[in-house]
């Protein structure tokens, strides 16, 4: 039977892995290290010095993902909206090349709801004006850019249409929790990075383009309130909570965050003088703002073969 | 070096067969027992009990690595055979390297922090989670005493400092149209704790952390008025205190037995009171204009607001050790 404690391989990747946690940890594990010198001598001593000296932290662990493939349905739910919220079904397929690092790939694709405020805006500022009857009333005229006629979430507020992300996942932490003491389940902290590319939708182009150049259609027109889709490239990352009550199916949950620049309202912010920072009876890209996007995903994982134990 | 380590296994796995019932879990021994000087007196209370069998209690073993006869040991195979001689004849050590180990372990070790009859210090940071028109940033202290180990009662206060964001002057500019908005001064609240979950993670298979899952919920008082948006230039509010109550859950992660961080989610829920979106018209008796009477100032209907703030902060235990009720 293979040792690991023996194994010279085994003790260089011990000492790797004690490189990745002085460096990835940091400054949090140092004060925790700071603080562990002052406790009472524990069972890290016998570790150290006893025969168990070189033994790993964890013996006869489940390997939940060595090896293994995996099918994630899931649904991630945006956080922080202002004017919608996106429920978005998707999919991940991925591959565990090791038991702490995996190469996959999720996609979805979103369904809006809109938020209290769109409500609100919805209902004073569009119904309430009736512009269509009262079309030179000052209101009308000064929200002429920037509010349709219409209905807001079709004609002018920005969705979060699809997503397809190449991500890579590492899987640092990994242990077991007891809830009401009575259930006893594998848990693991995944965090994962790649590059996501976003399908969008915004309001189209009037008034002026990025470059300032003019354009025919005028933001006061109808036609203006309509939407266009465009692709966008962002980083994504996040970090999970899984747990595993049986050796193929788990479930967990994950914060993602997806940072890119649009336009959310469709209104004409930016691009004016002085400095950019008026409205400039344009709306193009220079009114898209930079937006720390987050979801919360929830995932149902199915995984195979069949799990691993480790020695 | 690995040859050394391949004795110590075969001396464990030897030692396992010899001593199955005082192998595991034995309370933890000190590194180095003082050796007695030559010639010195026993220590009262200190005397090996004369009916132990040396065989079965470790507190009568011989010293592993010093041979009866006095003989420097070697290691592994000799330096078991010096322990026993009998047994080194008796046991086939190629067989029992072979045996797998399965030491006796206890089913529920101890709990690594108990916080049974231990107060808890927690100042903690928080920023707004719900609120895209005035960011509440807050910092606070939550002090607990836990009854049990999973059932704890306590107090904490907030302190508030309120930011109107962009997002709010755009979308009055966009839309003209005024969003009733609010600010806060301080809360503070009774809280009940409850601890379902504990648990602890290996962290890149190389050190072990433990952390926990509580649930809080309270109720208390939370000072707040509104930020005049619609007639700023007749109307300024005073702090109110309302009723509040809070709701939430978070994680605690143990650096050691006495001090930790926290992360955590809280609902704080309250009937508001906001401003008065339309501007009364014409004067009172006095002929000074309705616009100016704080009577007309705020909406005649309370508004249920759910402030959800997101909290970060520091766990520190007191006292800071005890001692468990059993060994194991």
């Amino acid at each position: 039977m293979k040792q690991p404690w023996l194994d010279q391989s085994g003790r260089s990747k011990q000492s790797w892995r004690r490189a990745v946690v002085a460096t990835a940890v940091g400054a949090a594990a140092l004060t925790g290290l700071l603080f562990a010198g002052e406790q009472e001598a524990s069972a890290q001593e016998i570790q150290l010095t006893g025969p168990l000296a070189g033994a790993p932290a964890v013996r006869k662990l489940r390997l939940h993902r060595d090896g293994r493939f995996e099918i994630t349905p899931n649904v991630s739910f945006t956080l922080l909206d202002e004017y919608q919220r996106t429920i978005m079904p998707g999919l991940r397929a991925m591959y565990h090349f090791t038991d702490w690092f995996g190469l996959g790939v999720w996609g979805g694709y979103g369904f809006q709801l809109t938020t209290g405020l769109t409500e609100q805006l919805q209902e004073k500022a569009i119904n309430e004006r009736n512009c269509d009857g009262n079309p030179s009333s000052q209101e009308c005229r000064l929200t002429a850019v920037n509010l349709t006629r219409g209905n807001m979430a079709d004609d002018q507020l920005a969705r979060l249409q699809w997503v397809v992300a190449p991500e890579l996942h590492f899987v640092p932490f990994r242990g077991k929790l007891s809830l009401f003491s009575v259930l006893f389940v594998d848990t693991d902290v995944n965090f994962f990075v790649g590059p996501a590319i976003v399908g969008l939708q915004e309001r189209v182009e009037c008034g002026k383009d990025g470059d300032g150049n003019r354009i025919e259609l005028q933001c006061n027109q109808d036609a203006s309130f309509t939407l266009e889709s465009r692709i966008t490239v962002a980083p994504t990352f996040g970090v999970g909570l899984n747990f595993y009550p049986t050796k193929i199916f788990g479930f967990g949950a994950e914060f993602r965050g997806l940072p890119y620049e649009w336009n959310t309202s469709g209104f004409d912010n930016f691009g004016g003088p002085p400095d950019g920072d008026f409205p400039d009876t344009a709306v193009n890209s220079e009114d898209r703002e930079f937006k720390f996007n987050s979801l919360i995903q929830v995932n149902f994982m199915f995984r195979f073969p069949n799990l691993e134990v480790s020695e | 070096m690995a040859m050394n380590q391949a004795r110590v296994g075969l001396l464990v796995a030897a030692a396992l067969m010899l001593l199955p019932l005082t192998a595991a879990a034995q309370p933890k021994q000190p590194a180095e027992k003082p050796q007695p000087e030559p010639g010195a007196d026993p220590q009262p209370g200190k005397d090996p009990d004369p009916g132990a069998d040396p065989a079965t209690d470790p507190s009568v073993a011989t010293d592993p690595v010093t041979p009866p006869d006095g003989a420097p040991a070697t290691g592994g195979l000799e330096e078991l055979c010096a322990i026993d001689p009998d047994a080194c004849k008796a046991i086939d050590i190629d067989a029992a390297a072979k045996r797998d180990l399965n030491p006796e372990i206890y089913a529920v070790q101890q709990i690594y922090a108990l916080r049974r009859l231990r107060f808890e210090l927690n100042p903690y940071a928080g920023l707004t989670l719900n609120d895209q028109f005035v960011s509440h940033t807050a910092v606070g202290l939550a002090t607990n005493f836990y009854i049990t180990n999973v059932i704890g009662v306590g107090l904490n206060a907030n302190v508030y400092f309120n930011s109107p964001s962009a997002f709010n002057s755009q979308t009055s500019r966009a839309a003209r149209i005024g969003q009733s908005i609010t600010e806060y001064q301080w809360n503070a609240n009774a809280n009940f704790l409850y601890v379902p979950v504990y648990g602890k993670f290996a962290g890149f298979s190389d050190f072990i952390f433990h952390y926990d899952i509580f649930v809080v919920g309270g109720v208390g008082a939370i000072s707040t008025r509104p930020i005049a948006v619609v007639d700023p230039d007749n109307r300024t509010f005073d702090w109110q205190p309302k009723v509040t109550f809070n709701v939430g859950g978070g994680i605690r992660i143990f650096f050691n037995r006495w001090f930790g961080v926290t992360a955590e989610i809280r609902d704080y829920i309250f009937p508001d009171e906001l401003e008065n979106p339309t501007i009364a018209e014409g004067v009172d008796a006095n002929g000074i204009p309705l616009a100016q009477d704080p009577a007309t100032w705020l909406a005649e209907e309370v508004s249920w607001t759910n402030h959800v703030q997101a909290q970060l902060g520091l766990s520190f235990f007191l006292p800071p050790s005890w001692e468990y009720r059993l060994p194991k």
